[in-house]
């Protein structure tokens, strides 16, 4: 496994992917640190980590569906465009290995894209001069509910790129979880627990409430999210399970 | 020359089914514009206006871009397999029907992508109980939204000619919508192509372009087209096709 996950990131070599990433990356923190700074300005008494965590919980329901789409896009779609599912194949490479392998190297960028972001989170808050000591519990369930959700997220996209050769389809599955990632909170309770993309923010420790005509921002308690995280989990797991069948069962 | 090549690019979208994925984005975004426009018509009290607003802002400021990078990518898709650069490059066509073929049939889908935006813009104003006299800027809007996709196509195109990758120039196209984003924020919208998209449409300001204004918009598409357009052709003709 670890041989055939070496050969995904060697597969990788030139095709700019992580570098694709990581400009990704930085177009979300130039938007949100902006717009937190923006915010801390305006109002120095609202100035506090729970604002910067909750800014980056929205910008990833839909930055970060996009960016898993378009990785997994690129992991699969070379495969397709080189022929090379058969030839695999029949170099004796298990097709459940190999689909394995690509999940776990899009799995790994992604979580340095994740550590990427809360770094940067923790350098802005204490270069702001509004914030002092880093809060590492917070940070570290910030990246765990990003993660979980984004596991699940590349559970599916891995799931279609690999079984439909054209990848329009499965950008545009990216693109319509990148809208849906933004505007889930909008939508019911009901309606928002069917929707992976919103789980960016419903597993977010941070959470905005209004009251009495202004914006404040809850930390959450650990126990509900985690219990959604664990389902979440489960959901990515079983839709890997899916993929990876209908993907080994495929004529390459 | 430029029929027959548009002709042979039309051919490549037979049985494609890239069609549902023109269809379903427009949809979707009108969808949740107007759900929201619904149940805050006390808040959005401009009738058509309103419902443009809504409507309009996911469509115009993200999905359509995109929409017009997915098409451009997959216009070049069947180019980047198989070595099919060389096949196209050696046919006895001049490059610049290759890539206004392209083009047309690009900007020929954004046309009926518009259409139907538009018609699901007033089915939907309609089944909100507003009135028939639909907004005198509408068709400016959609004509502008048009020519100004054209512009993001001719970049797209250029894009998706030079990378192999289906997906880079998507993800390259999204970037260029928040910078655009931005620029239209620093009121600098008609530099840039995917800001004048934002400008045409009147997605994020319903208020009509006055003539002059008009005008600007014209000539700066016009120049990025050209412009565009003639960089990636010289580099076709200068540069050996990584096929």
């Amino acid at each position: 496994m670890r041989k055939a996950l070496s050969l995904e990131f060697y597969k990788l070599r030139r095709k700019y992917v992580l570098p694709m990433a990581l400009l990704f990356l930085t177009v979300e923190l130039v938007w949100a640190l902006i717009a937190v700074s923006m915010s801390f300005e305006r109002n120095r008494d609202s100035a506090g980590w729970e604002v910067i965590v909750a800014m980056l919980s929205t910008m990833n329901g839909l930055f970060l569906p996009l960016l898993s789409a378009i990785v997994v896009s690129r992991i699969c779609d070379m495969e397709h465009k080189g022929n090379t599912w058969r030839l695999l194949r029949s170099m004796a490479v298990q097709p459940g290995k190999l689909y394995a392998a690509k999940y776990a190297c899009a799995g790994l960028i992604m979580l340095g894209v994740c550590l990427c972001q809360v770094l940067a989170i923790a350098v802005f808050g204490v270069q702001s001069g509004y914030l002092t000591s880093v809060p590492l519990v917070l940070l570290a369930r910030f990246l765990f509910g990003t993660l979980v959700t984004t596991l699940v997220v590349l559970a599916l996209q891995q799931w279609i790129s690999t079984v439909v050769k054209n990848q329009a389809f499965a950008l545009c599955l990216g693109m319509l979880g990148g809208f849906l990632g933004m505007v889930g909170d909008l939508f019911p309770e009901a309606a928002r627990r069917v929707f992976v993309w919103a789980y960016y923010t419903g597993l977010s420790p941070v959470t905005q409430q209004y009251a009495s005509e202004k914006m404040q921002f809850v930390v959450r308690e650990a126990g509900p999210i985690s219990s959604a995280a664990a389902v979440l989990l489960a959901v990515a797991a079983l839709l890997f399970l899916m993929g990876r069948r209908h993907a080994s069962r495929l004529e390459g | 020359m430029i029929k027959q090549c548009f002709q042979a690019e039309w051919l490549k979208m037979r049985r494609s089914h890239i069609w549902v994925v023109f269809m379903i984005l427009p949809l979707v975004s009108v969808i949740i514009g107007w759900a929201n426009y619904v149940m805050n018509q006390g808040t959005l009290q401009k009738e058509w206006y309103s419902l443009w607003s809504q409507v309009g802002l996911f469509y115009g400021e993200f999905f359509f871009p995109i929409l017009i990078a997915i098409g451009c990518s997959y216009q070049c898709r069947l180019e980047h397999q198989n070595k099919n650069w060389h096949l196209v490059l050696t046919a006895p066509v001049s490059l610049a029907a290759l890539f206004a073929a392209k083009l047309g049939v690009v900007a020929t889908l954004l046309l009926l992508v518009q259409a139907f935006f538009c018609l699901l813009y007033v089915c939907g104003g309609l089944l909100a109980g507003l009135p028939a006299s639909l907004p005198a800027e509408l068709p400016g809007w959609l004509l502008r939204g048009w020519i100004a996709a054209m512009t993001i196509a001719v970049f797209q195109l250029a894009l998706s000619m030079r990378i192999k990758s289906f997906a880079t120039p998507v993800g390259i196209g999204l970037c260029a919508v928040f910078f655009g984003l931005g620029m239209y924020v620093l009121k600098l919208g008609l530099f840039f192509p995917h800001s004048l998209l934002t400008v045409g449409m009147g997605v994020l300001s319903q208020e009509g372009l006055d003539f002059g204004s008009n005008v600007v918009f014209l000539l700066m598409n016009a120049l990025f087209g050209v412009g565009i357009s003639t960089v990636s052709l010289r580099r076709l003709r200068k540069s050996d096709v990584l096929a």
